[in-house]
């Protein structure tokens, strides 16, 4: 009996292995139907270069010098004039944009050639996708933890990780720390989506990579449509302050609909910077 | 996902219990076979007196090698720093598990924690976990415990690599997982499984609701009932007896902990001092009682409700309805409100082996 399972077994793995080889080679996409598009995020603050180190003033009177910016840009879908959609499959659809790492690229394959005029993300983890667990996004899970994109108090993604120091004019000068960490909770879903046209048509061929420039702007979490002062959202013992919570990650989600803009789009094939 | 039954009278507990009593039978002659792995899923039978599940159990079906994984891994130090603290030693069964006898839950390096474990039970039922509702996935909520520094102060990514270097772990994920792979997300998952399947519905209350054999409730208790439903449902709703709500039963916050309760995930002031209503479920042997343990008996518990409520941010509304805070109850009546909580109490739960680890 063993021993005829055995032999099952082994005709089984052998199939299985046989079978492994050859669709490797057809999973191919037809020729001429598909191409890549590569995503640029070049990181800022007000329109100046965002580099970890440097101090930045805002128009809440405070002086912020960054440590950490990175953030999770999801679900990409492409859209073309005529208002057609190509959604990127789901699965594969979670980046994060590290300026400590020197992550910056987003980069798609397998898309339909075609003409596209818009694009559309999200910033963060959608709450659909959250739900799934861990085991649906292992790979994008391991990765966010390694980039300190994950909460352990609670369970979930910070979908925006902002930390540095800062003085407050007006105050003692004392310089303190700071971490903002955008993200959804149990209360509030901070997931948003954002749609931005495109200045010029971004031609997707098969030999043919379109690259997409994006320009994000750090100083609009906290600097937006809606002020957040860090000097008021110290911790009770007033050593740094802290906005993980409450009406502030709602606030920050409204403001990082403007965070980014497309600068240009380089379209023709191969890379660029 | 084969297995799916809706709710019916005709099925118990027991019968899941011989299910998987048989199938671990089965699995015990396919552990003798390297090349064969059956690996069923489990029958998961929502109680007739239960709502539905609050969880979406499909996306993680309980399978019976997923099970056994969940159950290994509840019961193992490996989930912590230093190897001593498994899930399992502050979640006792014997306690539905809870930690007996804890106040504040001691975990790793004998450090303390600042608040009281909660029970381990019909977990599937709920859309949120911990009292202030940290996690809303019975597959995700497992990362909490293990991260607490005063818990099991551990990472998922070290748990794998110790994982990995055990052979009948490597094995066991192999045949649990289509993947076969040892990795954080299948580990979340199989104890997801396992806490599936903690399902505790067989008190003599259930039997007693369920029209079954050996479900009398005396006056007393019946009285008790009575009681319970009028002054208590509201927030102990349904079999479940919660209502899943946060809400501030007017506990005195104590200062050396200013736990903010609701307000420490949610960031909202208004949720300041609100804690999870808990499920009354096998109270009767879960003492000490409140988020932080603070009461040692059923009777300190009313008496507390009777006379003890403070006023505090956000009190809830229905505790302010008498002329004084609270719930007017007199002795007599305490007296028969805990005479019927006990009637929750699940023998059946606490001693089933299913849910104990033997090796």
């Amino acid at each position: 009996m063993k021993s005829y399972l055995k032999n099952i077994a082994v005709c089984i793995a052998f199939t299985l292995f046989i079978t492994s080889c050859s669709n490797d080679d057809d999973s191919k996409p037809v020729e001429g139907t598909f191409g890549d598009v590569e995503l640029f995020f070049d990181n800022g603050v007000s329109g100046d270069a965002l580099t970890l180190g440097n101090s930045y003033t805002n128009s809440n009177g405070e002086t912020l010098k960054l440590q950490r910016f990175n953030y999770i840009v999801s679900n990409f879908v492409l859209i073309k004039e005529d208002g057609s959609q190509f959604t990127y499959p789901k699965d594969d659809s979670y980046f994060i944009i590290s300026e400590e790492a020197g992550t910056f690229t987003v980069h798609l394959e397998n898309v339909p050639v075609g003409d596209y005029k818009k694009i559309k993300f999200g910033i963060g983890v959608d709450q659909q996708r959250y739900l799934q667990g861990e085991t649906a996004q292992q790979s994008f899970w391991d990765l966010a933890a390694a980039n300190n994109m994950t909460w352990t108090w609670s369970t979930g993604y910070r979908f925006i990780n902002f930390e540095g120091t800062f003085t407050a004019a007006g105050g003692d000068g004392v310089s303190r720390n700071f971490m903002v960490h955008q993200g959804s909770n149990t209360a509030t879903d901070n997931y948003i989506e954002v749609t931005l046209n495109l200045p010029t048509t971004a031609r997707v061929r098969t030999e043919e990579m379109p690259n997409i420039h994006l320009k994000s702007d750090a100083n609009v979490i906290l600097d937006g449509d809606n002020k957040i002062a860090l000097r008021l959202n110290m911790n009770p013992a007033g050593t740094a302050a802290s906005i993980m919570g409450g009406e502030n990650l709602i606030s920050i989600a409204e403001n990082t609909k403007k965070m980014f803009t497309v600068d240009h789009v380089h379209n023709g094939a191969g890379t660029h910077h | 996902m084969l297995i799916w039954k809706t709710p019916g009278k005709t099925y118990t507990m027991k019968r899941i219990a011989l299910f998987l009593i048989l199938l671990s039978i089965f699995s015990c002659q396919d552990d003798d076979s390297n090349y064969t792995e059956i690996n069923q899923p489990l029958d998961f039978i929502v109680p007739a007196n239960f709502p539905d599940t609050a969880q979406d159990i499909g996306r993680n079906f309980p399978t019976q090698k997923g099970f056994e994984l969940g159950r290994k891994l509840f019961y193992d130090g490996r989930l912590s720093r230093d190897g001593t603290v498994s899930c399992s030693f502050c979640h006792e069964q014997s306690s539905a598990f809870t930690h007996h006898g804890h106040d504040f839950s001691h975990g790793i390096d004998n450090l303390a924690g600042i608040r009281n474990a909660p029970a381990v039970q019909n977990m599937a039922f709920q859309s949120e976990y911990f009292y202030d509702g940290a996690s809303n996935s019975l597959e995700m909520l497992s990362i909490v415990p293990i991260h607490n520094p005063v818990e099991m102060d551990e990472t998922l990514e070290n748990i794998v690599s110790k994982l990995k270097q055990n052979t009948a772990y490597v094995k066991l994920f192999a045949q649990a997982f289509e993947n076969r792979e040892v990795s954080s997300g299948n580990m979340l998952k199989a104890l997801g499984q396992f806490m599936t399947m903690m399902i505790s519905a067989n008190s003599r209350y259930d039997k007693f609701v369920r029209n079954e054999p050996g479900g009398t409730l005396n006056s007393q208790e019946l009285q008790g009932r009575d009681l319970f439903q009028s002054n208590c449902a509201t927030c102990h709703k349904t079999d479940l007896f919660t209502d899943h709500s946060f809400r501030n039963n007017g506990l005195p916050p104590n200062p050396n902990l200013n736990d903010l309760g609701r307000e420490t995930v949610t960031g909202f002031a208004r949720d300041r001092y609100k804690f999870k209503v808990p499920s009354l479920r096998n109270v009767a042997l879960t003492a000490p009682y409140m988020h932080d343990g603070r009461f040692g008996s059923l009777q300190s518990v009313l008496n507390f409700y009777s006379n003890g409520v403070q006023n505090t941010e956000n009190l809830d509304p229905l505790l302010q309805q008498h002329p004084t805070l609270g719930i007017p109850l007199n002795q007599t009546e305490k007296e028969a409100i805990i005479a019927f909580l006990k009637t929750l109490t699940d023998e059946e739960f606490i001693q089933n082996p299913l849910f104990y680890f033997r090796t």
